[in-house]
Parts: structure tokens; sequence; C-alpha cells
């Protein structure tokens, strides 16, 4: 299990100061953020690297999270997703999890909060890929597959 | 100006103001986030520091934790006033009675206060959802309250109770305590509560100061 620390954290937000300060407490409790503006700048960051969880608002100038979510869940659906929004519906709420977002916050959340998310995020997905890896070395590959696509 | 046409405008009023709240809500709600993480990050800051003296890091603390609080309080009331706003976003809706009335009570929980008023819930759970106008549904509500407020006396208590009886949701809504005699005045006399149900397609019964809502489930849209 890796620690706190190697935990890769991407920051998805329009409101500049907010998501920065953000990123400055959550550095302070030891995880590897990085921070991007809009949805458009997190598909292009997760094209070169793999963050663990991402923290993804919703409305945003350009890509509207939902947009996002379903383009990280197509193209690496091992990255969970927590959406944390200021104006989210029940709607919206229920479209993310149906999704595969892992969870849904509204701001402003509690820091302690934020962080126990993100680390439940991590955990379950390093069990998914442990799984998965179990089932790949007895050959039931489809099944690893699925179990990283979150099929089943 | 014909009947049609007004109510034509007060559609478009309502529109506007579910829109301006939405608005304002979101920008408000987004300051308060602010605020919420700088004050976060200060007593991050003083934790993790610990460049001052126990005494005074307490006080800061003590502080830093008032802003908090009264931060997160505001953002529940802003969520509130932002759902209140989005009732207005389509004249027919699915929506929940218990949730409107939830809504409007945390909404004018000043002036109740001011009057010092209590609001007693005695909602039946898991009503069905209703289809029709929810801010419709909210305004006959709050005419409905603003009568009790104008029945009770200095103090006293205003009962609102939630039901579903034979393909209908009851509401009854009555006040408690020392009742004034003699007429109330209405919220709006060009829409008296009796006109606002009749729009929902349900009727209102009134006896011993209180008021019997029956609603359908399903608003008649023709």
């Amino acid at each position: 299990m890796k620690k706190k620390k190697d935990i890769k954290v991407l920051l998805v937000d329009d409101e500049v100061e907010f998501v920065d300060t953000l990123a400055q407490r959550l550095k302070m409790r030891d995880l590897l953020v990085d921070v991007v503006y809009n949805g458009e700048q997190a598909l292009s960051f997760i094209r070169k690297t793999s963050p663990d969880v991402i923290v993804l608002d919703l409305k945003m100038p350009g890509l509207h999270g939902i947009e996002v979510l379903k383009e990280i869940k197509k193209s690496a659906s091992e990255i969970q997703v927590i959406i944390l929004t200021g104006h989210g519906t029940d709607k919206d709420e229920d479209e993310a999890r149906r999704l595969g977002g892992f969870d849904f916050l509204r701001k402003p959340a509690d820091i302690d909060l934020l962080v126990a998310k993100i680390k439940e995020a991590f955990a379950e997905k390093v069990e998914r890929a442990m799984t998965a890896i179990a089932f790949a070395e007895e050959g039931a590959l489809d099944t690893a597959r699925k179990i990283i696509k979150k099929e089943e | 100006m014909g009947l049609e046409k007004q109510h034509e405008l007060r559609i478009a009023q309502l529109n506007f103001i579910g829109k301006v709240l939405s608005v304002f809500t979101h920008e408000l709600n987004n300051h308060l986030a602010i605020i919420k993480e700088s004050a976060g990050l200060l007593e991050d800051i003083m934790k993790f520091q610990k460049a001052q003296d126990k005494e005074s890091l307490a006080e800061s603390l003590k502080t830093i934790y008032a802003v908090e609080a009264q931060v997160s309080k505001s953002a529940w009331l802003i969520k509130n006033l932002n759902s209140f706003g989005h009732r207005m976003d389509k004249p027919v809706t699915s929506f929940s009675i218990n949730e409107c009335i939830e809504e409007l009570l945390i909404l004018l929980n000043r002036l109740l206060n001011q009057r010092r008023v209590t609001a007693e819930k005695r909602f039946q759970e898991n009503l069905p959802l209703m289809d029709g106008d929810p801010a419709m549904a909210q305004l006959l509500i709050f005419c409905l309250i603003n009568e009790c407020l104008g029945k009770i006396g200095e103090e006293g208590r205003i009962i609102l109770e939630t039901g579903y009886i034979k393909g209908l949701i009851r509401i009854i809504i009555k006040p408690e305590g020392s009742l004034k005699a003699g007429p109330v005045d209405l919220f709006c006399q060009e829409a008296p509560p009796e006109h606002i149900a009749l729009l929902l397609g349900g009727s209102i019964t009134r006896d011993n100061g209180g008021v019997s809502v029956l609603l359908p489930l399903m608003q008649d849209m023709g």
C-alpha cells in the first residue's frame, strides 16, 4: 500500500483562488497535488500522467464536469473521480454516480472529509487493481479488464 | 391587460426571480467556499507550524472555528435559497411536497423567529412525488403560513402536517396558541389560497382556524 504522500491527486476547478488554496491544504496533508483550471486541461493532463484521484468541479467554462467524467471513464477508467461542486443538483449526483464517479461532495466541503474520501477512493482503486492482477495471473483477462473498468 | 396576459407576466416574473436567485446564490457560494478554505489554510498554518504560544494559538483557532462554522451555516442557507430558485425553472416537474415545505420553513425561519412562532412538522414519510409546479405549491403554503401568522398573537406555533389519502396529497396547516379573532389579511388579495389551490387542481377546506389542502399527484396542465 502506498503512503499518503504517494497518492497523486489532480484538482480541476475554474475558481483559481479556491482551488489553489485547497491544493496548499491538501499538500500540507501529504498528498501529491496538481491543479488545472478547466476540463480541457484535465483531459490533456491525464494523457501525459495518471493521477490516482481527480477532484472535479462540474460547472466550468468549456467542458462541463460531467463531460470530463465521461471522457476520463472512457480513456482511463482506473482513475477515481470525486465530484466537488457548489451547485450540483440531485440529478447531477445521480448522473455522476451512474457514470462511475466515486463520490459527490458539495462546496464548501470539510477538508478532513475530502481527504478521507480521497483515501477511500485510492484504497478502492488499489484493491480493484490487486483483484484484477490476481484474475490476470490466472488467465482470466476479460474478467480482469471488467474489474478495472468497474463493469462487475 | 387581460387575465391571460397577466398570468403570463406573472410566470415570467417568477422565472426572473428564480433566475436571479440561482445566479446570485451560485456566486455567493463560491465566495463562501473561498472564505472557508482561506480560514482553513490559516488554521493549518497555525497547527502545522506551531509558531505561536499555546494560549494565543487556542484563541486564534477558536476564532477561526467560529468563522468556519458561520460559513458552513451560511452555505447551508444559500443551498436552500438556490434550491428555492430552481423550483421556478420549469412549470411542471416532479417534486416532494415535504421537501418543498421544509425548504420554505428554512427560508422563513427568521420571519417565524421574529414573531416567536415555531413550526412543528408532522410529515408523513415516503409520500409519493407530485407532478406539477413546485413554486406554485410553495406560494400556496407560504400564503397559508402567512394567514396563520396573522391569527397567532405574540407567541405560538404552526402545525404543518402532510399525508396521502385516496390518491391525494393532504396538507393541514393550523395555528396554535392565543389566536386573534377577526378577519386576517391575505398575502395577495388577487390570488387567495383557494385560487392557487385551484390552479394546482386541488381544493381547500377551512375549520377551527386551520386549513386542509387536498392536491392531486398530477396537476392538470390543460
